[in-house]
């Protein structure tokens, strides 16, 4: 009782940590029982904890017991799983080593018991209170569409790709892609025909021969029907008006950043593979994709969308997402907020 | 957690700061408190003590009131034993005086002294010798003398002198004698 009318006199703060390839973003956000009242952002050149890092959250925590400190799960060795059975789960992943959590009854995401350690040694100044796994944020962002639609659904980060396909809210296939670490099973997905592009010595867009080579098509062998027109139109029947509504605002942001194409080019191969995996992978209840969405957390441009659209024939809608604040938006239903 | 590894922290708003607040006001209100109640215990011990004094108060006053009745008495009792005490020392130097009054040739056998009266019983040589001698001075004590005598074998005369002092006719002289 006394309690709770001293908590109802702080502030509560939401320390949002997500770690990218060289830096780190802080997102901040200060509630009251009202709702959130301010928030603030910064981002620092270190991966780990720094003094600088240290002080600027301080700044804000010191003055409230109720802090609470949320990390996006970077570990490599994550993923999710579309069961909730515990008997199911070694089916698909052996998660003697990994920590699992039940989604909504449905599905499982899971991560390494030893990353999460690594994640709680290397906070262990300011502490750890939330770990919230990729794929919970992508359940969470694209709330209104996985609930009733059959897609994939990508958050495409600075070093990851989180990559899931919902069927009205049924989780079919997960993968989580590390950019840095394509593991071989993946480079074997990956179409090795001849004009695969080098990325070593740059990408010449004439090389890249979206509609004329046939073997690029060729892990698509169940889509023959694509051939008639009709079926295509039926396609942008299938298209999500309200979606490119949204993504027609994005247009401009995506332009002017050209700089990433070599990473959007990555991922699309990652993407590519991962498909490739759900369409054979008897595991996974193949279910064909007609429509992606992308939950854009690094600013992906133009290229990644038409590589999908043009290349895979699928419709391809772009959101732009801001980490910190799904993490936050994460850890403020965890309190109840 | 619905969707978190791991468990959040306890959070606890009583941290060390308000722990030390609270404890401090803690110790202040149970001061205030001690000290309040303290103050109503003294209030309350002041208002029966002076219940009780009032009771003593009016104790001694009735003692008070009792020891002046008695001082009044005593001072009365005082007063008349004064007044006996001259009066027995009246008395007594009016007996002296009584036997001083008696010549040597008359002799007493027996005197009563009454409330407002003496008799006396005595033998003397004669009448003359009684009346110039013993009756004179009686007469001029009394109010009212009166001497009846009896021949004795010897030839003297026994006498008895009965004198009263009229109380009224007291009274008014020492009335006047006290204004």
């Amino acid at each position: 009782m006394l309690g709770k009318f001293f908590e109802s006199l702080y502030l509560k703060v939401f320390v949002n940590v997500v770690v990218k390839n060289s830096t780190t973003d802080v997102y901040i956000e200060l509630c009251s029982s009202k709702g959130v009242i301010d928030n603030m952002e910064d981002s620092f050149n270190t991966t780990k904890m720094s003094e600088e890092m240290l002080n600027f959250i301080t700044s804000y925590t010191r003055e409230t017991p109720f802090s609470y400190f949320s990390f996006l799960d970077m570990s490599p060795s994550q993923g999710a799983i579309p069961t909730c059975s515990k008997n199911r789960l070694s089916y698909y992943y052996d998660v003697s080593a990994s920590e699992y959590k039940c989604h909504d009854k449905k599905w499982t995401h899971y991560t390494s018991k030893s990353d999460l350690y690594d994640i709680e040694r290397r906070y262990k100044e300011t502490g750890v209170d939330f770990v919230f796994s990729p794929f919970s944020i992508l359940a969470n962002f694209f709330k209104d569409k996985v609930d009733s639609h059959h897609a994939m659904y990508i958050l495409v980060q600075e070093a990851f790709v989180s990559l899931a396909v919902f069927d009205n809210s049924e989780l079919l296939f997960a993968q989580h892609l590390d950019m840095e670490k394509i593991t071989e099973s993946d480079e074997l997905l990956i179409d090795t025909s001849d004009d695969i592009l080098d990325l070593e010595d740059g990408i010449e867009l004439e090389d890249i021969d979206v509609m004329g080579t046939d073997d690029s098509l060729d892990d698509f062998s169940d889509i023959e029907d694509l051939d008639s027109l009709d079926e295509i139109d039926e396609f942008s029947e299938n298209k999500d008006v309200e979606e490119e509504f949204y993504q027609e605002e994005d247009a401009e942001l995506a332009e002017s950043e050209e700089d990433g194409f070599n990473e959007d080019y990555q991922r699309f191969s990652l993407i590519q593979s991962s498909m490739n995996r759900f369409y054979k992978d008897d595991k996974f209840e193949s279910k064909f994709i007609e429509n992606v969405y992308i939950a854009d957390g690094v600013g992906v441009s133009n290229d990644l969308k038409r590589y999908l659209e043009e290349e895979m024939f699928l419709s391809v809608y772009v959101r732009h997402l801001e980490l910190g604040v799904e993490v936050s938006e994460l850890a403020r239903e965890e309190v109840g907020i | 957690m619905k969707y978190s590894y791991i468990t959040p922290r306890p959070k606890s708003a009583f941290t060390a700061e308000i722990q030390l607040l609270v404890t401090f006001f803690s110790i202040t209100l149970g001061m205030l408190f001690i000290t309040y109640f303290f103050l109503l215990f003294k209030d309350y011990t002041f208002l029966s003590d002076m219940d009780e004094l009032a009771v003593v108060q009016s104790e001694l006053s009735v003692n008070i009131k009792e020891m002046k009745e008695q001082i009044t008495f005593i001072e009365k009792e005082n007063l008349l034993a004064q007044k006996v005490y001259t009066q027995n020392t009246v008395l007594k130097d009016s007996i002296a005086n009584l036997f001083d009054l008696v010549p040597q040739r008359i002799t007493l056998s027996e005197a009563k002294l009454l409330e407002n009266g003496l008799v006396l019983y005595g033998v003397t040589p004669n009448k003359d010798i009684y009346n110039f001698m013993l009756q004179a001075p009686l007469r001029s004590i009394f109010h009212r003398t009166y001497s009846s005598f009896y021949p004795a074998q010897n030839g003297w005369l026994r006498f008895v002198s009965t004198n009263y002092i009229d109380e009224e006719i007291n009274l008014s002289q020492e009335i006047e004698s006290e204004n």
